[in-house]
């Protein structure tokens, strides 16, 4: 029987090989667009490894020359016997000290931390490490020893860096599982030094105290619920003497229900600290919401053109077997004549479209393969790929055997007889 | 001849409504999305006040700079600006101004969220706001530091409850500005031009920007006299940035950029290259690329249902060879038929165009974007519905044509 | 290898009634026509030769597949022979391109099917109208005073704005007979023009046909199984297995 189909199918490429076509691409789009959906929830299924409610962001900048800031980093890294002006440092330092006591002051606010880079925003920092001889990206942050209770992260090894790592010969960092799982496997990442690449825009400064791990996090994505899971490491600020750059955040937990008001509060109180920088306020929550409406929104845009596509194709597809069913009148016909029952052709007209449907699926899955082979798509997990092919596969077969419902109803109508007059 | 084309058409089209639904949906919905697609780049890129002088205007944007160790890309500093932008010779006026930045005010307890962009006096001349009310700050408040702002309508009513706001204060980020006037509101995505407060340069907290050699948060726009001026100046600012002084040639010694148009500019930021080139050509290669990906899908449809309206018709195509069209006849009633089909989709795809955009607009999701229709986009609509009509007209044409007629008759092909 | 000699002479032998003369409205020497297949040739006709004299009503006879209906196409210049000579009103029409052919199966030529192949998505009129649509230099009102002269001509002027659906079989064949004649073609060829329909619907399509023969002088070849029918023409040509036979 399959293979009586498949002859038929042969027989009638010219015509098949367009609706073929047709399914090709449809599967292309249809995995294009699930394949997005099944990243976002699979995402969004996933612990964010910190705490967004009742956490504020103040933005501080201290209005000073970005320049001056890039050359100090460099000069740091090159010459670190003569740290610029000690005295220029301290002051901006002592400033950032007294901005922390001002808010600490507000019975509202719990915790008060400083980071480099805030969640939910756009800014990124990113540096590799050496993992023999490939470097591993990872992202990072520079925050300060209270900014663990602030988010709420959740040590589970070793401890978050704190006063007793001051003045060590080492650089206390925390990395996140994944990070610890890609660099170590299952052997203990506490206490270890891992390198910095030989080369590259991430190469190793000699002058540079190693980093050690000191502990290691659940998890921490930095840009919320629908970003995929990223090696990632906390480094150490401290607000004292070695502050160099003013942190660009300072996030703080409040009690729950604080309002506006508070914010007004905080930041008039701000200014009066230190009238030369500038501030900004807003919640994480609110921030979040931006960042995951700026991240829902193409997907949201491309799985409405992706469905509408489909009501195209659908209605499309239901159009040219409707034809084809016509135009074989007479052999659907002869068939009845001879013998064939409504169901044999029912299941004649639905087997050729699946044939068919397969042939196109066959041709779209390997070229979509390729994809994950070549690395082309390298942030999405295997696991998440290979299930958006099987729901767009299934789809795709769902869609096809839709569409070729009516027109097989209307194949399995036509009479005996229709096959004569038309001789 | 044509008259009766379309008249056959038009039955045709009438009688056969499933297919003509199928390809009137087909049709109109491709030109939907490829219409509102345009309309955001018009939006983007177009000319629109305030930036009406679109075509005689170019600014320095972004520039990167490299060294031995260290790569920083992104806006320049006043400082570099001020010293190679602002004295480039035969211009008719050049802007500095910064990058938007965010600030708030409160009222009532309730904060606002404001954007706040401080520019010089220039800034007011070259671009072509609308005033609602009050005057631009001038040259002279930007030199003496006054303490005014231009607001735009969205912070009028925000703030000041739509009342009139010249001469009240604005306070923001612990500063209290007069205000000069009041200006309809840009849209976000005009990133040179958009904010909601624009105040002086000079009111900045410290005068450290002024010494801003490299990088900063400022940019520049840079007005020729006539259109002709520009390469000339193009190639000025080019020697320029290959002469750049800089202060640590330890830290950067090279500079890249360049004067840019909008379309430019979004090219030197999308498409990579080592040396922070603009490649307007290949980010329009890469949008018409994916719009053409967009469209494999809808064409096939639609030559899959031509080819399907066509067979359905063997029956009438046979009869009219056997009384006496030939195949040329009956392709270019075929073709005609199409046309008037795409037409229609292409009316209805305007229709359906302006409502979507319309929705984008009201959704409010991207800050004061009025997205519209006008003539250049319906132009280019109409072109595509024409060309997605004939093209996906052709094969299915060349295949009606050497339909044999006594197959035709017979009511099919083998 | 036959030249066109030899096959002229040969014809001449053969050909039943008389010599050729310019009073010939169609004539058939040594036509063949063969189906090719991958792997299969199929002979429908062979050594076709035939002169069919103005004015004349023939009709055609045999089994199915004996080729009648091949014939038929071919004198129609919907099919092309694949060897002989076709003449048509003195054109020796094998060498034209599609557009001339189109012309003359335009402008000589009217055609009558056994399912009436009428356009269900027009109207009567406008189904009347198609031969003059594809005629260059007809105005609209032209064509519409004579789409409705041929309906006159087949009794039918009343049914001038009905759809095809709202007919009689007879009805039907009446609109395709007026199709067929309303560009005056000198020949109306007639593929079982009463096969679909009962005897006493069948003999009045024939009184229409046999009376444009007689005042138009209309030239009419018709393809029939009904021997009833046939003994109402002049002559009849009888075809076994893609011959002549007499």
């Amino acid at each position: 029987m399959i293979k009586h189909m498949i002859k038929l199918v042969w027989n009638r490429k010219r015509v098949n090989i367009l609706i073929m076509i047709e399914i090709f691409f449809s599967f292309i789009v249809l995995f294009a667009a699930i394949l997005g959906g099944v990243f976002y929830i699979d995402n969004y299924l996933k612990p964010i490894g910190f705490e967004y409610q009742n956490v504020w962001r103040i933005g501080i900048s201290d209005n000073q020359n970005r320049e001056e800031s890039v050359a100090s980093e460099t000069s740091r890294n090159n010459e670190p016997a003569q740290p610029g002006s000690p005295q220029a440092v301290n002051s901006k330092a002592e400033t950032v000290r007294q901005l922390a006591i001002a808010v600490r002051e507000f019975p509202e606010v719990e915790e008060v931390s400083f980071a480099t880079i805030a969640p939910y925003s756009n800014s990124t920092m990113e540096s590799a490490m050496d993992g023999d001889g490939v470097p591993i990206r990872f992202g990072v942050d520079i925050v300060s020893d209270d900014f663990q209770k602030a988010l709420g992260l959740q040590v589970v090894l070793g401890r978050w860096f704190s006063r007793e790592d001051d003045g060590q010969q080492y650089q206390p960092v925390v990395i996140n599982q994944l990070m610890a799982r890609e660099l170590f496997g299952d052997s203990d990442p506490i206490g270890k030094e891992p390198r910095r690449p030989k080369k590259g825009p991430d190469k190793e400064q000699s002058n540079e105290p190693p980093r050690r791990i000191v502990g290691v996090i659940s998890d921490f994505r930095k840009d919320g619920e629908y970003a995929a899971s990223e090696n990632f490491m906390f480094r150490r600020i401290t607000i004292d003497d070695k502050m160099e750059k003013t942190p660009n955040n300072m996030l703080i937990k409040v009690r729950p229900g604080a309002t506006a008001a508070l914010e007004e509060r905080l930041i008039k109180r701000l200014q009066n600290s230190a009238r030369n920088f500038s501030f900004e306020i807003e919640p994480l929550s609110k921030m979040r919401e931006e960042m995951n409406l700026i991240r829902l929104a193409p997907v949201i845009a491309g799985g409405l053109i992706a469905a509408f596509l489909m009501i195209m194709v659908a209605m499309g597809l239901t159009g040219v077997l409707w034809q084809n069913v016509t135009q074989r009148t007479r052999e659907i016909g002869l068939r009845r004549a001879k013998g064939a029952t409504k169901n044999k052709i029912y299941q004649q007209i639905l087997g050729e479209l699946v044939i068919i449907s397969t042939f196109g699926l066959a041709i779209g899955i390997i070229i979509v393969s390729q994809f994950q082979i070549l690395k082309v798509i390298d942030f999405i997990s295997l696991r998440v790929y290979v299930m958006s092919m099987i729901i767009s596969v299934i789809l795709i077969y769902a869609l096809t055997v839709l569409c070729g419902l009516y027109p097989s109803r209307m194949a399995t109508k036509i009479h005996p007889a229709e096959a004569l007059h038309y001789e | 001849m044509l008259k009766n084309y379309i008249k056959i058409s038009l039955k045709v089209l009438t009688r056969r409504k499933f297919f003509t639904f199928i390809s009137l949906f087909a049709i109109s919905f491709t030109l939907i999305i490829l219409m509102v697609v345009t309309a955001v780049f018009d939006h983007i890129f177009g000319p629109h006040s305030p930036e009406t002088k679109t075509d005689r205007a170019l600014g320095v944007y972004a520039v990167k700079y490299e060294g031995p160790d260290a790569i920083s890309t992104g806006p320049a500093g006043y400082g570099f600006l001020n010293r190679y932008v602002k004295t480039l010779p035969g211009v008719e006026n050049v802007t500095i101004f910064s990058v938007f930045e965010t600030t708030y005010t409160f009222r009532e307890g309730e904060k606002v969220k404001l954007f706040l962009k401080r520019t010089d006096g220039n800034f007011w001349d070259i671009f072509d706001f609308r005033f609602l009310e009050g005057a631009p700050y001038t040259a002279d408040d930007e030199k003496n530091g006054n303490f005014v702002a231009v607001i735009n309508q969205a912070t009028r009513d925000k703030v000041f409850g739509g009342e009139s706001a010249v001469g009240k204060t604005l306070e923001i980020d612990g500063q209290r500005f007069r205000i000069a006037g009041v200006v309809a509101n840009v849209p976000f995505l005009r990133f040179a031009s958009f904010s909601d407060v624009w105040a002086p340069i000079s009111t900045n907290k410290t005068a450290s920007y002024r010494n801003q050699n490299l990088r900063g948060e400022f940019q520049a726009l840079v007005l020729a006299k006539n259109k002709s001026d520009l390469p000339a100046i193009r190639e000025e600012f080019k020697t320029r940035l290959a002469n750049v002084e800089f202060p640590d040639t330890k830290q950067f010694n090279k500079a890249f950029g360049g004067l840019d148009t909008t379309f430019e500019q979004a090219s030197r930021n999308i498409i990579p290259s080592s040396n922070f080139e603009s490649q307007p050509g290949k980010l329009l290669a890469v949008i018409v690329l994916f719009m053409v990906l967009f469209m494999i899908l809808p064409t096939i449809n639609l030559v899959n249902i031509n080819v399907s309206r066509i067979l359905e018709r063997a029956g009438e195509i046979g009869v009219r060879k056997a009384f006496g069209a030939s195949s040329w006849t009956l392709v270019g009633q075929f073709i005609v038929e199409n046309v008037v089909l795409t037409l229609l989709g292409g009316l209805l795809g305007l229709i359906g165009s302006l409502l979507v955009l319309d929705a984008i607009s009201r959704s409010n999701l991207i800050p004061y974007s009025e997205f519209q229709m006008n003539y250049r986009i319906f132009t280019y609509g109409l072109t595509l519905a024409l060309f997605f009509g004939v093209f996906s007209g052709v094969y299915p044409a060349w295949k009606m044509s050497r339909l044999h007629p006594v197959d035709a008759l017979k009511g099919g092909v083998r | 290898m036959v030249t066109s000699e030899e096959i002229s002479r040969t014809a001449k032998q053969s050909i039943a009634h008389g010599s050729p003369d310019a009073s010939d409205m169609i004539r058939m020497e040594g036509v063949e026509k063969v189906y090719r297949t991958d792997r299969i040739e199929t002979v429908a006709l062979s050594n076709i030769n035939l002169a069919i004299r103005k004015g004349e009503f023939i009709s055609i006879m045999g089994p199915s597949g004996s080729g009648k209906s091949t014939l038929l196409n071919i004198i129609g210049l919907l099919d092309a022979p694949s060897g002989g000579k076709v003449t048509i009103n003195g054109k020796h029409i094998s060498s034209y391109s599609d557009r001339n052919l189109a012309r003359v199966r335009n402008e000589e030529l009217g055609f009558i099917f056994q399912t009436f192949h009428l356009i269900n998505d027009l109207s009567v009129i406008d189904n009347v109208e198609i031969p003059l649509l594809y005629r260059k230099g007809s105005s609209g009102s032209e064509r519409r005073s004579l789409a409705l002269q041929a309906l006159e001509r087949v009794g039918l002027s009343a049914r001038v704005h009905h759809f095809p659906s709202q007919l009689s079989g007879g009805q039907q064949q009446r609109v395709a007979i007026a199709r067929a004649i309303v560009g005056n073609p000198k020949i109306l060829l007639a593929d079982e023009p009463t096969g679909n329909l009962d005897s006493q619907m069948g003999d009045e399509i024939m009184d229409v046909l046999k009376s444009l023969n007689q005042t138009e002088g209309t030239t009419i070849v018709m393809v029939t199984h009904d021997p009833r029918q046939a003994d109402k023409t002049e002559r009849i040509i009888r075809l076994f297995d893609g011959r002549q036979v007499d």
